[in-house]
């Protein structure tokens, strides 16, 4: 029997006549160029479907031809509105492929994949994020939740770091951001330009302008591998405890559903288990950070 | 320690125990081949290969081992998932149907293996691929009766036996095969196509006697108990044999690919010549190679051969045991009789335990 | 693009035996619908024509002659894609091993009195003298991966290449090691994408694909040497085809 598969919707429990490996369609009804690097694809799913997705969680998105590539979610569940955001790195075959799309081409999709951030469990807390380049991409989605119900949450202190001026992602927001009393956001750069004012330096730099109440802040960092180490420092420096430290890992997500084994972190797979986890849960594998 | 799962008096026990003669065997066999694909060891190079048969006196069902697993006809090392056309972005799944096969000839530690990867491919999110081709199968089982060659250490690993995991099970006892039956399918499949008896007093006396004859053949090679494994991989994380294992192993990846536990993949799109259609394949990959674990950005989050193999060690070890609640390695010795410098499951397990009880780490 | 909007493509040979070419025109026969999707526009070996606007072009040989590096040159300034077709080009190739003796032994031993009329160097890969955008590896390369590079190209999308050793190919296949046919085998350090084609058929790889990225060169000798090869014997089987990669490897080591 030949069947065009529709868009597999959130399921629970085992489902056993539906390939976990065929991807649905979306439609990419708006592209916006971030950077030379990076752009933000607007997604729309078929008869007005939800994701319902969490902020932190990613999809696997297909070009047909090209291939399959895990790429996390940045628009936040408080405005999916029938549609989602992928902000894309151009950097391997897939993504290649996916910025040469256009306006009304369809993309495979399967997802949303991987444990997100436990919100709700956030309110009332002091939020500390410490993104660093493109892991503002998967925070972007928490953050605009966050700003969404901002009363719920305590103070937002926004901590965000990239390689020079030009590779800041989401200006347009950064700058909306800065302008809100009820945000704190402060911005730095490896290396600057001529027209750059702010911070140079790495994002731990930036951790000595802040005080913050540790036993109600929950802290948040997502960024190349290399990163992790440093900000955790500085997290733990801060006095903040390791159940309220959350990572968002980037490994190779192939399959998404916890077989491929790409993914592993000893004997987790973050495709399952991840890609957030409380730091306090992945302290002791040797593979993490 | 033998087990004695056959009774001596079938009429109290109801003991599902039959007997098929060699030759009832082959007729057997015969019968299933116009029904049924029939996969069976057979000689292959100097070696053998669990392969179609079309005709019964292919089959070896004396073979010492195979160099590729029978999970080849489950997981095959390459296979489509799905059909595509870029033209409209459709998927279009159109899987081949398998033909109803009976697997013959299985070790009791592919058994194992098995019973393994039907857990990881049918628990949480099920694999319609792997089950699709599994549901159309039937197993029939062999129990060993001598070590397939020094490499074999399945005594350790409580693999030497099985007591599900097949719908047929046979013991060799010279001139038929006793005839354990495992499920309703396969005493149909025994009911349909064959002649069997039940066992006599005397044939289960025989059975017996076999059993208890082949346990002193294997030795014992792990130099601690296999229950021990899991938590001597667990302090084993530092120890500096891993450094040592990197230098020498070849990366080659045949420790894993002809490994029956290990299912690890790769999913790559190919498309014809016309551009527009194309398929989604998997293939077998391994966690042995350079960029099993880099992504596209290019980080590789297990670059050196060193963190390579103690990820290996530690999946057949720890990590598949911790998930599936079965042991990563069954201890058909596939991988040592693959690997060119030496690196083995027993010289690596007994290694981490030498260290261990001598604190030297 | 051509006026029907099908890139072209266009093949080129040097220091080589053209086995190559010979490969292309091979996959041509079980592929003809290659020719729905790229226009070739000179291919010495298969026709007559000689177009010179082309976008992807494919270039066999290696270079040999000082001579001929306008030539290559002048490819790599027209292509927007330049693909190595074959060992010679990929590697140098048989070619290379020249350089294990005088230039002038070699000259007189091949050309005799006529030694001083041909001119020539040490032959090279292609990649020595231009940039070199992807190689498709092999002696002969596989008609299979020719078209799928062909196919990835013109998709936009990095060729298939792998970069893993053929060991891998050569047990999915569940062919018996040769080295426990007591053959030796350079399986383990050299790049797959043959199908182990040599293996399968009871010869030994000699890594006429070249090798992979990060080879355990040193635990490959020592499986050698177990095997009972001299030094002078593994030498002999490492340069083969990659003479040119093995003295750049001593040359980096000083």
């Amino acid at each position: 029997m030949v069947t065009i598969a529709s868009y597999p919707q959130m399921q629970t429990g085992t489902i056993m006549d539906r390939d976990i490996y065929a991807p649905g369609l979306g439609t990419i009804v708006n592209i916006r160029p971030l950077t030379s690097l990076e752009k933000v694809f607007t997604i729309q799913l078929p008869e007005g479907q939800s994701l319902g997705h969490r902020p932190g969680q990613f999809m696997e998105v297909s070009v047909f031809g090209i291939g399959e590539a895990p790429i996390s979610i940045s628009s936040s569940p408080s405005r999916s509105n029938g549609t989602f955001e992928l902000c894309a790195r151009k950097v391997g075959d897939v993504t290649t492929a996916l910025h040469n799309l256009k306006v009304g081409d369809k993309v495979g999709l399967r997802g949303p994949f991987g444990r997100g951030f436990p919100y709700e469990n956030f309110r009332g807390k002091d939020i500390l994020f410490a993104p660093g380049g493109l892991g503002l991409a998967p925070l972007r989605s928490l953050i605009n939740q966050v700003l969404d119900e901002r009363n719920l949450y305590g103070r937002v202190i926004i901590l965000y770091g990239a390689r020079n001026p030009g590779e800041l992602l989401f200006k347009d927001e950064l700058k909306a951001w800065s302008e809100r009393d009820d945000v704190e956001l402060m911005l730095t750069v490896d290396r600057g330009d001529e027209a750059w004012t702010g911070n140079v330096g790495v994002i731990t730099t930036l951790f000595k302008f802040i005080s913050i109440y540790p036993r109600n802040t929950v802290a948040i960092t997502c960024g190349p591998p290399v990163m992790y180490r440093f900000v955790l420092m500085e997290f733990i420096g801060k006095g903040i405890s390791e159940g309220n430290i959350y990572l968002s890992l980037e490994r190779k997500m192939k399959c998404g559903v916890g077989k491929c084994g790409h993914c592993q972190i000893n004997n987790i797979y973050a495709c399952q288990s991840g890609p957030v986890f409380p730091y306090k849960e992945i302290k002791g594998l040797e593979e993490a950070l | 320690m033998a087990p004695l799962y056959y009774s001596i008096t079938t009429e109290e026990q109801n003991v599902s125990l039959t007997i098929l003669s060699k030759s009832a065997f082959q007729e057997f066999v015969a019968r299933l081949l116009p029904h049924y694909r029939v996969v069976g060891p057979v000689p292959h190079d100097i070696g053998y290969s669990f392969e179609e048969i079309q005709d019964v006196t292919e089959l070896r069902m004396e073979y010492p081992t195979t160099i590729l697993p029978p999970k080849k006809w489950f997981l095959p090392p390459k296979e489509t998932l799905f059909k595509f056309t870029r033209k409209n972005g459709g998927v279009i799944q159109d899987p081949p149907e398998t033909p109803p096969t009976v697997i013959l000839g299985v070790h009791t530690c592919d058994l194992h293996a098995i019973q393994l990867l039907d857990t990881v491919f049918s628990s949480g999110q099920y694999d319609v691929h792997y089950m699709g081709r599994r549901k159309k199968t039937l197993i029939i089982s062999i129990e060993c009766l001598s070590p397939c060659d020094e490499h074999s250490f399945c005594k350790d690993m409580g693999t030497l036996t099985a007591d599900e995991g097949y719908d047929l099970h046979l013991t060799d006892l010279g001139d038929s095969y006793a005839i354990d039956v495992g499920t309703q399918a396969g005493a149909d499949l025994l009911q349909n196509y064959s002649s069997s008896s039940v066992a006599t007093k005397e044939e289960i006396q025989k059975l017996n006697a076999v059993i208890n004859a082949k346990w002193p053949k294997f030795s014992y090679r792990l130099d601690f108990d296999v229950s021990e494994l899991s938590s001597i991989m667990e302090l084993s994380m530092k120890s500096p044999l891993w450094e040592e294992l990197g230098n020498r192993c070849l990366a080659c990846a045949s420790c894993t690919n002809v490994c029956p536990t290990c299912f690890c993949f790769d999913v790559k799109d190919e498309v014809e010549l016309d551009l527009v259609t194309g398929q989604r394949v998997r293939n077998w990959d391994s966690c042995q190679l350079d960029d099993f674990a880099t992504v596209a950005g290019g980080h590789n989050f297990r670059a050196s051969r060193a963190l390579r193999q103690r990820h290996r060690f530690m999946r057949k070890g720890k990590y598949i045991l911790d998930a599936h609640k079965h042991l990563g390695c069954v201890g058909c010795g596939r991988c040592a009789r693959a690997c060119l410098v030496n690196i083995t499951p027993v010289s690596t397990f007994n290694e981490l335990y030498r260290q261990q009880e001598t604190g030297s780490h | 693009m051509s006026s029907n909007g099908k890139p072209k493509i266009a093949f080129f040979d040097f220091t080589s035996c053209e086995g190559c070419q010979l490969t292309v025109i091979d996959s041509l026969q079980d592929h003809p619908e290659l020719l729905n999707v790229v226009e070739i526009v000179q291919f010495r070996e298969a026709m007559t024509e000689k177009g010179e606007d082309y976008q992807i072009a494919f270039v066999e040989g290696s270079c040999s002659r000082a001579s001929d590096e306008p030539r290559l040159k002048k490819i790599r300034q027209q292509a927007a894609i330049v693909v190595a077709l074959g060992a010679c080009a990929h590697l140098g190739g048989v070619n290379a091993l020249k350089a294990l003796h005088p230039l002038d032994e070699v000259r007189k031993y091949v050309y005799g009195d006529k030694a001083d009329w041909y001119e020539t160097y040490d032959a090279r890969p292609i990649s020595a003298v231009i940039d070199v955008d992807y190689a498709i590896p092999g002696c002969p390369i596989d008609r299979n991966e020719f078209i799928s590079v062909v196919k990835a190209l013109l998709l936009g999308k990095k060729p298939p290449i792998p970069d893993y050793p053929l060991c891998v190919e050569c047990k999915l296949k569940g062919n018996v090691c040769l080295y426990t046919k007591g053959q030796v085998c350079l399986g383990p350090v050299t790049r797959a994408g043959c199908g182990a084609i040599c293996p399968s058929f009871g010869a030994s790889c000699e890594a006429c694909r070249g090798f992979i990225t990060n080879p355990n060169d040193n635990s490959m000798r020592e499986v050698l040497i177990e095997a009972g090869l001299t030094v002078e014997d593994i030498t002999s089987i490492y340069t083969m085809f990659t003479t040119y990669q093995v003295r750049e490897k001593i040359q980096q080591k000083g």
